[in-house]
């Protein structure tokens, strides 16, 4: 299992040691690009930093501590908001090329990074396996990351981090081999978009694991907007990976040390979830046929009462939620019925999910409470899926 | 007289007596055929079974491989589909023989051979029509009832029962026609049916239920975009709900 480490210190100004580090940069323009450089510099003041960007991407000004290295991508990613396949696999191969020894792969929009963290970033890679951004967010953002990613991967593999998609990481050298070989997989078969699951690798492999405060920054958005395809490509790519990984989080026990978490209640004017709402009733009204082939009689109940609530009051309960996301990915592990119509039967169960959320945090609940406690409930319901993993002819629905 | 009735029932009688001799050899040939290849086939699965789980075939596969096999495989086993595929096989290999030993049993000329055998061939493909329209049927059933609910049109299910129809009415269509049943008949309806919601269409469109429509389009512009809708993120500030 691997161990985490977090609250990384971000005030030491002690040098990094940066001799074998190597920066991995995503396309930027060149005010960002420049913008992305002084933070360098001001992160690393005096230290030579291996800095990695696509060769499309300007140059900086002679003089600077920097040593950039421009370099032709060998698989490309047409998906820029997060990490794909393609990423992992570039950076890999630079830095085996430059004998570095860990790298830093910060994601589109890097030029919003504080030096600051780049800086404690780069500070825990050198010292743990993987490192992973947490970010401030607000109690409206990365929602499928609050209601699928996190609890998910935390029960499953008991690993902490709060981003298991986190965009700015860190990586030890046998961390992006790792990484590598499984893209190398996703490449050769043309699927360079594909995502990666660093944290359930490193869980796999038993790596050190650390989270780094990153504090706020500026998040490329996808390209599209369409919540439905979005929501179906992250989940199928989440769900094949526990069925890849299937051997190792049946065994894998416990949690991780309990981290303090900031449960300040930002005061959120009361949410829209009408629309979100009538999406739901919508889909309790015809989809019921296609959940009740995946869902047990226990949650189509919950789901029948839920569809009866009123939107002040409408709440779904966590271990609900829990139970319908591990039937989820059990049907899908089964092939209940088709992947594709089973991905988008579960928009309108999230879209529940949300308005429940968005109205418990309205009422005064932090949000950062509800997700916590979700995560418990997701590690609490684990042994049900495990035991209908296992013997999944035990219940039909 | 009564011996010409005689005569004529003692003909028809060995006449029957003589074809069933000639059709029983040839039918037992078609079963023992069918069951002894179905009964190969049980074993040659068994065996692949038992030999590719103790070699551990499904994991070097999904080690090795990332767009597996699996992905068309029952229960997600690579194992389980060899199986079947071999098992099927030897039983389609087993239907091929026993209606090539079927038809040789019959002269060239005999009407058994020249009707029923190609008959039997076409009943085959016409199952196969069959059992494909009707998989496709509720394939695109649900594709369309899953994406019109994420798009929260309120005739979703509707939208989905038409499309399940049209493609089972277009399904067995086509099973009459390969089964020379019916003859122009049914492409004349079939014709009829199709032109006719077709033109129901155009007419409520164009026509009758113009100002319901209109009414409608004009209520479906007024809607608040759904979060799958392309205009969802304009709607609603970005800073504001971000799924991702």
């Amino acid at each position: 299992m691997a161990t985490t480490e977090t609250n990384v210190d971000l005030t030491s100004t002690s040098a990094v040691g940066t001799s074998g580090l190597l920066i991995s940069l995503p396309p930027l323009s060149q005010e960002a690009f420049d913008a992305t450089l002084s933070n360098l510099a001001l992160a690393f003041p005096g230290e030579t930093v291996l800095v990695a960007t696509p060769d499309a991407a300007p140059q900086s000004s002679s003089g600077s501590p920097l040593r950039l290295l421009p370099y032709t991508v060998t698989a490309v990613s047409t998906t820029p908001w997060v990490p794909t396949a393609a990423d992992y696999l570039n950076s890999y191969k630079l830095a085996q090329e430059n004998r570095a020894t860990a790298c830093v792969l910060l994601g589109a929009e890097a030029q919003s990074l504080h030096p600051e963290s780049i800086r404690a970033l780069a500070k825990s890679t050198v010292q743990c396996d993987l490192t992973v951004a947490h970010y401030d967010l607000g109690p409206r953002e990365g929602l499928v990351t609050s209601a699928i990613l996190y609890p998910v991967t935390r029960a499953l593999f008991s690993t902490r981090p709060r981003f298991p998609l986190a965009i700015d990481i860190g990586l030890s050298i046998r961390m992006a081999e790792r990484l590598a070989t499984v893209a190398q997989r996703f490449t050769a078969a043309g699927q360079n978009d594909a995502l990666l699951w660093p944290l359930n690798e490193a869980a796999t492999a038993n790596y050190t694991v650390a989270e780094v405060n990153i504090g706020s920054r500026t998040f490329a958005q996808p390209i599209s907007a369409d919540v439905n395809a979005l929501l179906a490509q992250i989940t199928a790519s989440l769900f094949a990976d526990i069925d890849a990984k299937a051997a190792f989080w049946q065994r894998a026990r416990g949690t991780q040390p309990y981290q303090p978490v900031s449960f300040t209640t930002p005061v959120t004017e009361p949410p829209d979830i009408g629309p979100m709402l009538d999406a739901f009733r919508l889909a309790y009204t015809n989809l019921h046929d296609i959940w009740s082939l995946v869902l047990p009689p226990n949650s189509l109940l919950g789901l029948k009462k839920l569809s009866l609530m009123q939107p002040e009051n409408f709440r779904m309960p966590d271990n609900l939620w829990a139970r319908i996301v591990y039937d989820f990915t059990l049907a899908f592990r089964l092939r209940t019925i088709n992947r594709g119509h089973l991905l988008g039967a579960l928009t309108p169960l999230y879209l529940a999910w949300v308005a429940s959320h968005l109205t418990l945090i309205s009422s005064g609940t932090a949000p950062e409470k509800h997700i916590q406690d979700l995560a418990i409930a997701f590690e609490a319901d684990k042994p049900y899926l495990v035991s209908r993993w296992r013997w999944p002819d035990r219940f039909n629905p | 007289m009564w011996q010409q009735v005689e005569l004529a029932l003692r003909q028809s009688a060995e006449s029957v007596l003589v074809k069933l001799a000639r059709f029983f050899p040839g039918l037992i040939a078609l079963l023992l055929a069918v069951v002894v290849l179905t009964a190969i086939g049980a074993g040659l699965a068994a065996l692949l079974r038992r030999s590719l789980t103790a070699a551990r075939f499904d994991e070097r596969l999904a080690h090795n491989v990332i767009a597996p096999i699996s992905d068309w495989s029952p229960a997600n086993s690579p194992t389980a589909l060899i199986a079947r595929v071999a098992f099927w096989g030897c039983f389609l290999l087993g239907c091929f023989i026993g209606i090539s030993a079927f038809d040789a049993a019959y002269p060239g000329d005999s009407p058994i051979s020249t009707i029923i055998i190609p008959y039997l061939t076409h009943s085959i493909g016409a199952v196969l029509l069959l059992i494909a329209g009707t998989v496709i049927a509720r394939f695109l059933e649900r594709s369309v009832l899953i994406s019109a609910v994420n798009a929260k049109l309120q005739y979703a299910r509707v939208l989905s029962l038409g499309v399940k129809w049209l493609v089972l009415v277009l399904t067995a269509a086509m099973v009459l026609d390969h089964l020379q049943i019916g003859g122009a008949v049914v492409e004349l309806a079939f014709g009829i049916l199709f032109g006719g919601i077709v033109l129901t269409l155009a007419l409520a469109v164009g026509l009758g239920s113009r100002d319901i429509v209109s009414r409608s389009l004009e209520r479906s512009a007024s809607l608040d975009p759904m979060p799958g809708d392309p205009d969802y993120k304009s709607s609603i500030p970005p800073e504001n709900l971000r799924h991702f």
